[in-house]
């Protein structure tokens, strides 16, 4: 018995180790960078220009709610409005808070 | 053991491309005085390609599309080496040439090399010609006879023009439809016509390169015109059926701005030329004129063709999985950018994003992850019409994971109503930002 559960929990250290070094492996894309990157086109790789207004390290509910503003039609019928009308708010969310994480 | 040796062999075809590093002082010497206007943080030491590369991936081609995934291919994927295998020494960009032919831009604004995609990203850059790319085993011969291996291909060779008969010479009626000699050469003819003189301009039938950027050169000719050959005309001979694209805008300029200088013709089929008589043979008549804008039917580059996987459009382009660009004949092989067969217009800005989608698929694959299941791409672009104002043009693209292609989004596909001065400021900065984004 104490033998068996020894080797359950050197098993699960093992499965411990295994599973976090996989999950270093899998940030290779981490989520809402694909996404942010029909950002960089306008306002440079990582959104930290040359460009347009510089997008990286606002908020994520900054770059969400400037955005939603856009999307409403508030700030005119403009190329950013048509643009951001082309994601869903989880996209928006998604890819908003992935910026902000650029310093 | 035979693919780790041909590895070696590309790694010393990269090096012997480098006697260039002796070039990169000079480089280093003249961006020194821009460094000066950077923010500290921006300057960073060069990053070398990986020593124990992961994967191994060669690039053919370095314009907006293969220039893009190059560089997100390195920035993105964990050690991998790229190798980016170009033609020319400095890319020019189509994007903006037109303003060439009116005298507002001079070829060098449109000049951008490949020095920063080595010396930030450790892109391999090695310049030459690729003659047969070997689907089955991902390996590429150049010119000079080496071969070069890798795990994966991204063919990104743009575009490819249709014989026209009768164009012997073809300076004598340029395309300047892709950046060069051709383009300042269409400037210096058009320059040169009489002030009563006769231009043509075709469009060819889509899918082409760059859906506005006939009607844009046409409008931007026909401004240019006005105050530089008063009494000219400008025939432009579409062989679709309609304005393709921005119908609202151009019918505007076309029937209206700019209806006393284009005469607009649809439905034109060429079917020949006669370079010395400046004559134009179309299915409704013959055209003489002083000036020809011959701008040819497409295909994709011949390298896709030979390769054996231009398949679609009648054997002119290549069908892709659009998830990761991966030829659907040929899996090893990516397509992107002008020369694949989507959904999606053919042109530089969505080139760079097709490219990003391409890299992290890539990335995600060499890791054993699948691609991204719902990508995203966007279309933008500025178009003149005039000298001194634009319009403008988008889309953003869904994947549609039922029809398995990319879908424009209703409420983003949209041109601007009417144009104006700020939308050609802005396109100035679109366009520094677009390159700055692949280039830089």
């Amino acid at each position: 018995m104490k033998k068996s559960s020894g080797r359950a929990l050197a098993f699960a250290i093992l499965v411990a180790v295994f599973s976090a070094g996989a999950s270093a492996q899998v940030t290779v894309s981490p989520p809402g960078r694909l996404l942010a990157s029909n950002c960089f086109q306008c306002h440079g790789t990582n959104g930290k220009g040359p460009g347009f207004e510089r997008l990286a390290g606002k908020s994520a509910n900054e770059l969400f709610s400037e955005m939603k503003e856009f999307q409403s039609g508030k700030e005119g019928d403009n190329i950013m409005a048509r643009h951001v009308s082309g994601f869903s708010d989880a996209q928006l969310r998604a890819l908003a808070q992935w910026l902000s994480t650029q310093r | 053991m035979q693919r780790r040796s041909f590895l070696w062999n590309s790694a010393a075809v990269g090096l012997m491309t480098l006697p260039q590093l002796a070039r990169a002082d000079d480089d280093s010497k003249r961006k020194k005085g821009d460094l000066k206007n950077q923010k500290p943080s921006t300057a960073s030491a060069p990053i070398a390609p990986p020593a124990v590369p992961r994967a191994r991936v060669i690039v053919i081609g370095g314009g907006m599309a293969g220039a893009s995934v190059a560089k997100y291919l390195r920035l993105w994927g964990n050690a991998v080496d790229v190798t980016l295998v170009e033609r020319n020494p400095q890319y020019l960009s189509n994007i903006m040439s037109s303003l060439v032919l009116t005298g507002q831009r001079t070829m060098s604004s449109l000049t951008f090399g490949y020095e920063l995609l080595k010396s930030r990203y450790g892109v391999r850059v090695v310049f030459g010609d690729v003659v047969e790319v070997d689907p089955v085993r991902a390996r590429v011969r150049l010119a000079t006879g080496a071969w070069l291996e890798a795990d994966r291909i991204v063919m990104a060779p743009g575009i490819e023009f249709d014989a026209v008969p009768g164009l012997d010479d073809v300076n004598l009626m340029p395309h300047a439809w892709k950046a060069g000699a051709q383009t300042t050469l269409l400037a210096k003819q058009l320059a040169a016509m009489p002030a009563n003189g006769v231009a043509v301009l075709t469009i060819p039938k889509a899918p082409y390169r760059c859906p506005p950027g006939p009607y844009e050169r046409a409008c931007l000719i026909a401004d240019w015109m006005k105050a530089n050959k008063p009494r000219a005309k400008l025939i432009v001979l579409d062989g679709n059926l309609d304005i393709v694209t921005e119908k609202d805008n151009f019918s505007q300029a076309i029937f209206g701005l700019h209806a006393n200088v284009i005469d607009y013709r649809t439905s034109v089929e060429i079917s020949s030329v006669d370079t010395r008589q400046m004559m134009v043979y179309t299915n409704y008549g013959a055209i003489k004129a002083d000036v020809v804008n011959l701008i040819p039917t497409q295909r994709a580059g011949g390298l896709v063709a030979s390769t054996g996987i231009a398949t679609a459009n009648g054997g002119r382009f290549a069908p892709v999985d659009v998830l990761s660009y991966a030829s659907t004949v040929a899996p090893n092989l990516h397509v992107i950018g002008d020369s694949s067969a989507t959904t999606q217009p053919k042109a530089g800005h969505i080139a760079n994003q097709e490219a990003k989608v391409c890299a992290d698929a890539m990335a995600r694959t060499f890791e054993g992850q699948s691609p991204d299941a719902a990508p995203v791409t966007n279309s933008a672009c500025y178009s003149t019409i005039t000298r001194t104002q634009a319009s403008w043009l988008t889309a953003v693209f869904q994947y549609d994971p039922v029809a398995r292609v990319m879908v424009p989004v209703a409420a983003s596909a949209a041109a601007s109503v009417g144009w104006k001065s700020g939308n050609f400021k802005q396109m100035n900065q679109w366009f520094d930002a677009l390159m700055a984004d692949t280039f830089a």
